[in-house]
This record gives structure tokens, C-alpha cells and sequence, in this order.
């Protein structure tokens, strides 16, 4: 299995709904790899389905936030976080929040700004994806 | 030797040296940065969402879905 996800090219990387591409992305081809490789193995472990927004929050930010994963469906998992307000926000819907609650997710958050406030912005979603997995164990 | 000579060899060769030592060692991460976020700088990119491949997933969704918010948490650096 390793070795299939290893093989995977980040052209093959599933954009969500509203994600815009830009022609030059926030993030290197070797980081989307880590972090296409997190969310694929999480969401394959959990049964849950995880993305990962990056971008800017329009205030307030928790609606905004909130908005985005009103566009996915009952066993998502958003982890929405934005580099320049500083802001990361994990949002969990009726299914994913009985395997997933507050209390795991707000563990994952701290890990997370610990990463972030060092400048490792795919560390700390990939270390956040692997937490959140851990906690809501497999399906 | 003149001024200029003695200068020249004492200063100015170590300092080629010394700044041949430094590009050789940072050399590479200054032309290129592998992690371009630094926190307290703006961010210029555009929002991007990311998913994982469809495969992975149990119940692929089909058409535009719908749900609501229940719980999460939240965090600032």
C-alpha cells in the first residue's frame, strides 16, 4: 500500500469544492505529496472523510469556516486554517463529531499551533490529519 | 607591498573565503525556500481546499451535499 501511495503524483491531487488553484500553489510538490498522503491514509483508516482548506477566513472567521463544511456531507472532517489571519479552525459535522469529539479535536488544534507557530504549515496539518485519525480510530 | 595590497590580501581574500563557505552552505535554501510560510508574513496565495482521492473514501458522495456544523475546535498562533 506504502508503495502505491508513494507512486502517486500531486497532479492527481482532488481539489474540494470552491478550491480555487492558483498557477503557483502555497506549497511544494514534496509537501502536497505528504499532505495528499496524510488525508488519503486518514480518511482510508477512519472511514471519515478529511480536507484541508487554506486560505483566507472572512470575519467571523468560526462561520466562515463552518460555511465551507456546510459544502461537504455528515462524516467530514474540515481542518480550515488560515496562514496570514493565524487562525485555524476544526470543524466536525453529526456523524464525524460522535467519533471525533470536542475534546480530541481541540488536542489536535494545540499540536497544530505548535507546528504553524514554527512556520511548519503541511507538518501541522499532517500532524493534525494523523492525531484526528488516531482519536477516531478505524471504521 | 602598498596599503591597498596588504588590504587586499588580509581582508579581502578571507572574506572571499568566508563568503565562498556561506553560499556553499546556504547557498541552495536562499535561491530556493522549501517552506515559504513564515509566521507574521502576509499570505498571497489564493484559498485552496483539498481532498482525499475519491477511492479512499467509504461513501463517495454524489452531487452537491449538505450538512451542518456540530462541533470542532478552534485556534490561534
Amino acid at each position: 500500500m506504502s508503495g502505491e501511495l508513494a507512486m502517486r503524483t500531486t497532479a492527481e491531487l482532488q481539489y474540494g469544492p470552491g478550491g480555487q488553484r492558483d498557477a503557483e500553489g502555497p506549497f511544494t510538490p514534496a509537501q502536497l505529496a505528504r499532505l495528499d498522503e496524510a488525508l488519503t491514509l486518514s480518511s482510508r483508516e477512519t472511514g471519515l472523510t478529511f480536507s484541508v482548506y487554506v486560505g483566507e477566513f472572512v470575519a467571523p472567521a468560526r462561520a466562515h469556516a463552518e460555511a465551507l463544511f456546510e459544502q461537504l456531507d455528515d462524516s467530514s472532517v474540515l481542518l480550515a486554517v488560515s496562514p496570514g489571519q493565524r487562525v485555524l479552525h476544526i470543524v466536525t459535522g453529526p456523524e464525524s463529531a460522535q467519533r471525533l469529539p470536542n475534546r480530541a479535536c481541540a488536542l489536535a488544534a494545540l499540536a497544530m499551533r505548535a507546528s504553524f507557530a514554527n512556520g511548519d504549515l503541511v507538518g501541522g496539518l499532517v500532524t493534525g490529519l494523523r492525531m484526528l485519525a488516531d482519536s477516531a480510530g478505524s471504521r | 607591498m602598498t596599503v591597498v595590497q596588504t588590504v587586499l590580501v588580509f581582508v579581502g581574500i578571507p572574506a572571499g573565503i568566508i563568503a565562498l563557505l556561506f553560499l556553499a552552505v546556504y547557498g541552495r535554501s536562499l535561491v530556493r525556500q522549501p517552506n515559504r510560510y513564515r509566521p507574521g508574513r502576509p499570505w498571497t496565495f489564493g484559498p485552496s481546499w483539498y481532498v482525499p482521492h475519491p477511492e479512499a473514501v467509504l461513501r463517495p458522495t454524489s452531487g452537491p451535499a449538505t450538512t451542518t456544523a456540530v462541533g470542532g475546535a478552534s485556534g490561534e498562533w
